[in-house]
């Protein structure tokens, strides 16, 4: 090889190195290119017709009367008080239910670790089954149940029947928990022991090993399941996706923003919707990445752009 | 350890108690971990015990919770349903043979010779009797309306082509991520992690157009939903593209000197050894063509013979489906992809590197 490049550098004069770097490059851009071309295609080219999209008042039925109007979606956003309420309603339901599937998530793999626990296997299995099992399944399993909870628990007892809705959104985080549950477990896994180990000789108990060497060593695996469910509280793309649940989105914005998309068939306006959300969304995310300094442990600063 | 504990407590009697408090531990923790998954899975068995209830205990108040049938006498060529009555001798559980509004004509069935006898009170308060009887009509109600076979194959066909697609092309980008060098490959990684992050709202329109007829005409087809998934999908390139960075570099370059190229190198060295981490990748994908239901509402709303299974089971819902038959659905959407989990648990998102710990 060395030998030909020699040759094609006496031939041509250049530099091999920079000739071989080239090749490289070619050769890494040439497997680059499906993601790239689907990228401009389906992306980027899309994400600039939303863009302008947001600046016209564009109607599916009368797409003939299209008329720039500059920024006025985005003025009639904040004069629009159901839109901020929807869009209240997704932050708290991710301020609500990420902790909730953290936290248990948490604790089951901190469970998990132990040496103590049989079958752990099946349980996993278990435990994630949930995760997996269809949004048009979980929706009738949810209402189904619901039903036999009121006729065992609450009408025995004399309690106010479970009510649907508000109901269904804590157990359909409570049974997503799977993904992040195993990026966590395996993350404590792969914590050294020799760590522990050195803890226990200088006294440390069980609940300090844990606060203090257990979470910072997963601190960048709690960070990705943070990202993660942030992207998709606010309908970015997600591990395991179970599909959507017609007539009931379970982000308001949403839903909110297909209506007007559908029903109302107010493009333009939608399309502005649905850039303040992602600003939204990249805000609450740019302040995750920035506190993450504080908090996650990265080993090796050196690494390029890794999460 | 159990160096430790020998060495603080030597004597018998405490090693004793040590062991007793061991298996304490042990029990309760995996007493712990059962009670919690009876919890965290009950709402499985009463989907299950739902799908095998028939229709009309569901209207009755005081029926059982397992599927029951009411238990009927039959007297003078007619079913008579059975009702618990009380009676001066206690509960009786008789026939009812003739019902007014204050008192009723009953058959004891266990002595019909005697004839009616008359009970003074409303029938109407009186509980059925029930017996356990679980029945397959509801899968048999469902089956006929719902198309089942078709759903599936359409899901099938969409899942294998669009699998293919999206494993070649992922994988090649992972691999394009990973191990070359290219100036600003960092800035076509952020773009990567941030196609993640957009939500599919902001492209909607555009590429509903893109699709529709006024540019490529593809509504009511399968291909809105297949050739997207031949440009990669930024999630499973994250995924591979970790797992391939810490397959260590020396491989690659010893296979090199032996006169490889890229291409092979990506077969030889690089494939065989992320074999957990295709497969978990192959799997999100096919578990997301299953779940399908947003694109499938978009583009395949006219199109009910190339619909798939969970769609089509959703739509159809509100035109043919009662509750119980939706439990059925319900069930059959379900159980493929918990087969496929539980067959591929193996392998199925082990190593997900999505730390720096182990390197």
């Amino acid at each position: 090889m060395d030998v030909v490049n020699e040759s094609r550098l006496l031939l041509k004069g250049k530099p091999a190195k920079l000739t071989r770097l080239h090749r490289e490059t070619l050769i890494g851009l040439l497997f680059l290119s499906p993601w790239i071309i689907g990228f401009i295609l389906l992306k980027a080219l899309p994400i600039l017709a939303a863009l302008v999209l947001s600046l016209t008042d564009f109607k599916m039925l009368t797409p003939e009367a299209t008329k720039f109007i500059g920024l006025e979606n985005y003025i009639r956003f904040f004069g629009d008080s159901e839109a901020g309420a929807s869009l209240f309603r997704s932050l708290k339901y991710f301020l609500l239910t990420v902790p909730l599937e953290m936290v248990v998530a948490l604790a089951l793999a901190a469970i998990f670790t132990s040496e103590r626990l049989t079958n752990k296997r099946v349980s996993q299995t278990l435990i994630f089954m949930t995760s997996i099992i269809p949004a048009t399944s979980i929706f009738f399993i949810f209402l189904g149940s619901l039903q036999y909870a009121n006729r065992l628990i609450t009408t025995p007892l004399n309690l106010p029947p479970f009510q649907g809705n508000g109901l269904l959104l804590p157990f359909m985080a409570l049974w997503s928990i799977g993904p992040g549950f195993l990026i966590i477990y395996s993350a404590m896994a792969s914590v050294p022991t020799e760590m522990y180990e050195a803890a226990r000789v200088d006294g440390a108990g069980p609940l300090a090993r844990f606060i203090y060497i257990t979470l910072p060593m997963i601190s960048p695996a709690i960070f990705f399941t943070l990202v993660i469910n942030l992207t998709g509280a606010f309908g970015g793309a997600v591990l395991l996706d179970r599909g959507y649940i017609l007539n009931f989105s379970l982000s308001p914005i949403e839903s909110y923003i297909n209506n007007t998309m559908f029903i109302q068939a107010d493009l333009g306006y939608a399309s502005a919707l649905a850039w303040m959300t992602f600003g939204v969304m990249m805000a609450l995310t740019i302040f995750l990445f920035r506190s993450s300094k504080r908090w996650v442990y990265f080993p090796h600063e050196d690494e390029e752009n890794e999460i | 350890m159990k160096f430790n504990r020998s060495q603080s407590h030597g004597t018998d009697a405490s090693r004793l108690t040590l062991r007793l408090w061991d298996f304490t531990g042990t029990a309760m923790l995996n007493l712990f971990m059962f009670l919690f998954l009876v919890a965290y899975l009950s709402p499985l068995p009463f989907m299950l015990i739902a799908a095998l209830t028939p229709r009309d205990q569901f209207l009755d108040a005081n029926a059982p919770i397992l599927p029951s049938e009411r238990v009927k006498f039959s007297y003078e060529g007619k079913n008579l349903i059975v009702y618990e009555v009380p009676t001066e001798d206690g509960i009786k559980h008789w026939a009812l043979y003739k019902s007014s509004r204050k008192s009723s004509l009953f058959i004891d069935p266990n002595n019909p010779q005697a004839g009616p006898i008359l009970w003074q009170g409303v029938w109407r308060s009186l509980k059925a009797v029930y017996q356990l009887k679980p029945t397959l009509d509801n899968f048999k109600d469902f089956l006929s309306v719902a198309k089942m076979p078709l759903y599936f194959k359409n899901t099938i066909i969409v899942a294998l082509i669009s699998e293919v697609g999206v494993l070649f092309s992922s994988i090649a980008v992972a691999y394009g991520f990973s191990r070359f060098r290219i100036p600003g490959i960092k800035y076509i990684f952020f773009l990567l992690i941030a196609t993640i992050m957009i939500p599919s709202n902001i492209t909607l329109v555009p590429t509903y157009y893109l699709y529709s007829g006024h540019m490529l005409n593809w509504i009511g087809t399968w291909l809105p939903l297949i050739v997207p998934h031949f440009f990669g999908s930024a999630i499973l390139i994250f995924l591979l593209r970790q797992n391939f960075k810490s397959i260590p570099r020396d491989l690659d370059e010893a296979a090199m000197l032996d006169g490889a190229g890229p291409l092979r190198i990506l077969i030889s060295v690089i494939l065989p050894q992320s074999i957990p981490v295709v497969t978990t990748v192959a799997l999100l994908h096919f578990f997301y063509i299953w779940n399908e239901t947003r694109l499938s509402s978009l583009y395949l709303g006219i199109a009910p013979n190339l619909q798939m299974v969970s769609f089509a089971v959703q739509r159809n819902q509100s035109y043919f489906f009662t509750p119980e038959a939706l439990m059925v659905g319900a069930l059959m959407v379900m159980i493929i992809p918990v087969i496929v989990l539980f067959l591929s648990q193996r392998f199925f998102m082990r190593d997900m590197i999505v730390t720096q710990i182990e390197k």
